[in-house]
């Protein structure tokens, strides 16, 4: 039998350890017993997890100097010096303990942070390709830098630049035809763009960038603001196609792109 | 304001014995970091977050002898920065500024991050800085500080039955927020 009757407010007090201890494991049965309520309070403890992951780096940044000079030589001058107070033995006993309690949880986060920043890794190059897409697609006089008319010259120069055999791939299936391309700058490296465009005069682009990560993935589909990316990671590469075209035109696009540039590298 | 007997009792001598007053100092520092991640959530640019805490640790020298919160200046501390947060808000919106941030803060929110942040991170962002800063402060309190909801009524000055209910619509336009952010921008993997 329910003690009493538990409602989302009770959601909020378990979340926060403000449920009474008697209440707790009725509480529980309640929760299980109701899987909307169960949902919300997994979304509602993910979301505290994400607030607190987000603000949490904070904590281990260096103090600025102007707190600490103000804290230590504060409000009655000449005493307290700095190098006085951060000496006192607290001090060290602290970070010791702080240490040892670092060094516990650090392969596990090790790991966790390692995933963390490949993904995002990875999300900075397909928004980049993304934001090339836009810039460059919207030309109407320098959509590329070296035309189709040049291609071989323009496939030598993009491989040899991002340091991968490339090509450019043939789209007409898809019905698309090879504009040009050009070279970008990727914080730091160099990334190829080429640029496609179909009859109507829409256009999609297949841009290629080195990527530290060395791992080979499916492809994954990006979507901001009506525009999408479908991209993948192979072989230290990432490859990206882009463009404002519904999502299956885009995935044949990439298939396409993707066997093209296999046989590519193979031969 | 005189210190009263108990806290006197427990902590020494302040006025007496200068160590006392060193040990004080020494507990705010230790606290400088937890401050620093609330008023960073709390105001979202960097600078400005800096200086309310800059701010709240000069008002709290200037008044060591208020501190009557036992040996953890934690909730005293908070209780200054919440206050200064509100006067801050108060001067913000007699201006007609943004209600958080001051207006040379507001330009350089317009300019990119240095350091970008992911998606991940930028929406957490976003959507705090979407609500109102009474349901911010209450969540920030209790979800990223620890705070009890006593506590927490306690440095923000209000009954616990208004924080409960400011956590829990918070949280709900929190999600929702959330929600609106993850629906403009999705990933998925898909067969190659």
């Amino acid at each position: 039998m329910s003690r009493r009757s538990y409602t989302i407010r009770d959601i909020h007090m378990a979340l926060d350890g403000e449920l009474p201890p008697d209440d707790r494991e009725d509480y529980e049965v309640w929760l299980a017993a109701n899987p909307d309520m169960k949902a919300l309070s997994v979304r509602f403890a993910a979301d505290r997890a994400r607030l607190q992951g987000v603000f949490a780096p904070v904590l281990k940044e260096a103090i600025p100097e102007r707190m600490v000079m103000l804290v230590a030589t504060g409000d009655t001058p000449g005493r307290s010096p700095l190098l006085a107070l951060l000496g006192r033995v607290p001090w060290r006993a602290a970070a010791v303990a702080a240490v040892v309690v670092a060094s516990a949880g650090i392969g596990y986060l090790a790991g966790l942070e390692e995933a963390r920043r490949a993904e995002n890794g990875n999300q900075a190059i397909v928004e980049r390709a993304l934001q090339a897409h836009t810039m460059y697609a919207a030309e109407k006089l320098h959509v590329v830098e070296v035309g189709a008319d040049q291609k071989d010259h323009l496939v030598g120069w993009l491989s040899k630049r991002v340091g991968t055999p490339l090509v450019a791939p043939d789209l007409t299936a898809e019905g698309f035809s090879l504009v040009g391309g050009r070279l970008l700058p990727a914080s730091g490296k160099p990334a190829a763009q080429f640029m496609y465009q179909d009859r109507s005069g829409t256009r999609i682009s297949l841009y290629v960038t080195r990527d530290a990560v060395n791992e080979e993935t499916g492809f994954r589909l990006y979507e901001e603001a009506g525009r999408r990316a479908f991209y993948w990671l192979d072989g230290g590469f990432c490859y990206a196609v882009a463009g404002a075209v519904p999502e299956n035109t885009l995935l044949s696009i990439a298939n396409a792109a993707y066997r093209q540039l296999l046989e590519g590298i193979a031969s | 304001m005189p210190e009263s007997a108990g806290v006197a009792a427990r902590q020494g001598s302040p006025r007496v014995n200068g160590l006392s007053m060193d040990e004080k100092r020494t507990a705010i520092l230790a606290e400088i970091p937890r401050m620093r991640r609330y008023a960073r959530a709390l105001v979202r640019d960097r600078d400005a977050a800096d200086d309310l805490v800059q701010d709240s640790l000069e008002r709290a020298l200037s008044r060591l002898d208020h501190w009557r919160t036992g040996d953890n200046p934690r909730r005293w501390l908070f209780t200054i920065m919440h206050h200064l947060f509100v006067d801050q808000m108060r001067r913000n919106a007699r201006r007609g500024a943004n209600a958080t941030l001051p207006p040379e803060a507001a330009d350089n929110l317009a300019a990119a991050p240095s350091v970008p942040e992911s998606f991940a991170v930028r929406d957490i962002v976003d959507a705090l800085d979407s609500i109102s800063p009474e349901r911010r402060a209450a969540i920030l309190m209790v979800a990223v500080e620890g705070f009890s909801y006593a506590e927490a009524a306690n440095i923000l000055g209000i009954p616990a039955g208004t924080l409960m209910s400011r956590i829990a619509r918070g949280r709900e336009e929190l999600r929702g927020l959330l929600d609106d952010a993850a629906r403009r921008r999705t990933i998925r993997i898909v067969e190659k």
